[in-house]
């Protein structure tokens, strides 16, 4: 016997991924760790709440947001488009990494880390509150007091 | 064109409605002469036992659910609430002399819960729910009055109401209550046991539950031929809960009395607008105003509890299928695959009374909205459920919410995009 499946597509890092067979109710940083071998997200409490497990997911209308990988079915993930700690970094044609990102410099040069296990997740979250406030500020420099969005969910 | 003529028609309705109040108002002006501002800083020494038994009515009455503001000193007043007519904001009942009631004598409190007018003759708003105090003893109100008084007071000043004319005319209310106070609610079940009328007495007048849970007609009043049969505040839906409206809901005598003691039972967790009833209020009732409070609302003799089908029909389930891919994606993560939920952690999905209930509001709402983290009595702390809206289509929300009231609610699958447009 075993569990059912749906075939999936995902597009991660920019990189296409399947269609992949994935077990009925399996969470996307099971996918993630067990079936593509990004094991840069953390589990931590399995709840969506401590943020070590989220990815970006990169929407078709341009404002991306963190999804927790811990509680989010693959399922969700299908068709659509998302970055991980992975796909950070910039890297050669080969895959090494060649620059980080400045984000992940500003982790280093400020040694935002205590034990470091969360990091993958809150330099995905920095990264989005980062393009953010990029977008805002292009918004209202084009047309002032538009700003006044309510803010997506971006940590 | 037809809706802004009835409009029209309504506003005039409302305005002869509001002079006519205002000329009877003038007739019985008696009270308002009687009003009186200033006057002597009241010194209360009441006995500490009357001061403790005027703590457990305050509670009881749930006074600092609208008289303490998020944020603010306790009883000083300044919660908003909107209505259909303006916001009306909760005042300070602390003793301050000039901000507070430190001038008010017991007679003017008691003015104040039985008959609605302040201590200056103004009338107040039903807002403040004395259509259920009304019912209220003398002796509890003064057991309250005791215990407010000596509070330490906070100057605040009060925030003016921000009514729409006619309604700003507090004389109006003359009228108002001519029409609608009643010294008794219509009870909501059937009884007559001591058990049962103690209930009556603590749901009713102290819990005033019928301020949200019974309907309300276009005046505000509440309509009392259908009491407690649920009525729709902001986003939330308060359902119904009378013994039939509890009964097919799966609900019994002992299930409610611990959902008003912790606010936690199978049948779910207690949110919006409940979940600082319970924790301000019917958390601190005693185990026996509990079972009697319960008694009272499922009746002295409940209804038998509707169960849920063993399996969804079929057919239904299998109109819900595209719901379910949603729900693996989305919900199962916490709740789990089959609806279990986690202990102490997620409330499960099957039977949860939101699921049960015919109206999809509060389903709808939830899953759009999500659900901040909440404390529970006895230590309990339910994390937050996000919200959802920007992960949904509409069409996406509709099947989910059909998947989960046919698989966990035994309801129908009847949500359309459109309800899920409604409710954005």
């Amino acid at each position: 016997m075993s569990l059912p499946t749906r075939a999936l597509t995902l597009t991660i890092n920019g990189t296409q991924h399947g269609p992949i067979d994935v077990p009925d109710g399996m969470m996307m940083i099971d996918v993630l760790h067990e079936m593509l071998g990004l094991t840069g997200s953390r589990l931590g409490c399995g709840q969506g709440m401590c943020h070590a497990c989220v990815v970006i997911w990169d929407r078709d209308d341009k404002h991306s947001e963190t999804v927790p990988t811990c509680i989010t079915g693959a399922e969700f993930f299908d068709g659509k488009r998302i970055r991980t700690i992975e796909g950070i970094a910039q890297r050669d044609h080969k895959g090494e990494v060649t620059a980080l990102s400045p984000v992940q410099q500003a982790f280093l040069d400020q040694f935002s880390f205590q034990c470091g296990y969360c990091t993958p997740g809150f330099v995905n979250a920095t990264t989005v509150l980062i393009e953010l406030r990029q977008r805002w500020n292009r918004t209202s420099a084009a047309a002032p007091g538009t700003c006044a969005t309510t803010p997506p969910s971006v940590i | 064109m037809k809706g802004r003529w009835l409009r029209k028609l309504i506003v005039w309705a409302i305005g002869i409605a509001a002079l006519g109040g205002i000329a009877v108002g003038a007739f019985f002006s008696a009270n308002l002469l009687r009003g009186k501002t200033g006057g002597p800083v009241q010194v209360v020494n009441a006995p500490t036992d009357v001061v403790a038994h005027g703590k457990y009515l305050a509670e009881a009455a749930d006074c600092a659910a609208c008289h303490t503001a998020p944020g603010g000193a306790p009883f000083a007043g300044g919660l908003a609430m909107q209505s259909g007519f303006g916001t009306i904001y909760a005042t300070n009942i602390t003793p301050d002399p000039d901000n507070g009631i430190g001038r008010w004598s017991a007679d003017d409190f008691w003015r104040a819960l039985h008959d609605g007018v302040r201590r200056d003759g103004q009338q107040l708003y039903p807002a403040m729910p004395y259509t259920s105090y009304r019912g209220m003893t003398r002796q509890d109100a003064d057991a309250i009055y005791a215990y407010l008084m000596q509070l330490r007071p906070a100057n605040v000043p009060n925030r003016t109401t921000e009514l729409r004319f006619t309604f700003n005319i507090r004389l109006g209310m003359r009228g108002w209550n001519l029409l609608f106070l009643t010294d008794t609610l219509p009870a909501a079940s059937v009884g007559h046991t001591p058990a049962w009328e103690r209930g009556r007495y603590v749901v009713d007048v102290l819990g005033h539950c019928g301020e949200c849970h019974t309907p309300r007609g276009f005046l505000g009043q509440m309509e009392l031929s259908r009491p407690m049969t649920g009525s729709t505040l902001g986003r939330f839906e308060a359902p119904d809960i009378t013994p039939d409206g509890l009964a097919s809901r799966g609900w019994i005598q002992a299930a409610v009395r611990e959902f008003l003691g912790s606010g936690l039972v199978e049948e779910g967790s207690a949110f919006s607008d409940m979940h600082p009833v319970v924790m301000l209020s019917t958390r601190h009732l005693t185990a026996n105003d509990l079972s009697k409070a319960a008694t009272y609302l499922m009746g002295d003799r409940p209804p038998p509890p509707a169960s849920l089908p063993d399996a969804p029909v079929p057919a239904d389930l299998a109109a819900t299928a595209s719901g379910r891919v949603t729900y693996v994606a989305l919900c199962a993560g916490c709740h789990g695959l089959s609806g279990e939920g986690v202990p102490n952690t997620v409330v499960p999905m099957r039977g949860n009374t939101t699921l049960r209930l015919a109206n999809p509001r509060n389903l709808i709402v939830s899953m759009l909205d999500g659900i901040a983290a909440q404390s529970f009595p006895y230590l309990q702390r339910m994390q937050a459920m996000p919200p959802f809206a920007d992960k949904l289509s509409d069409a996406q929300a509709a099947e989910l919410a059909n998947y989960l009231r046919v698989s966990f609610g035994g309801q129908k699958p009847d949500v359309t995009p459109a309800t899920i447009r409604a409710l954005r």
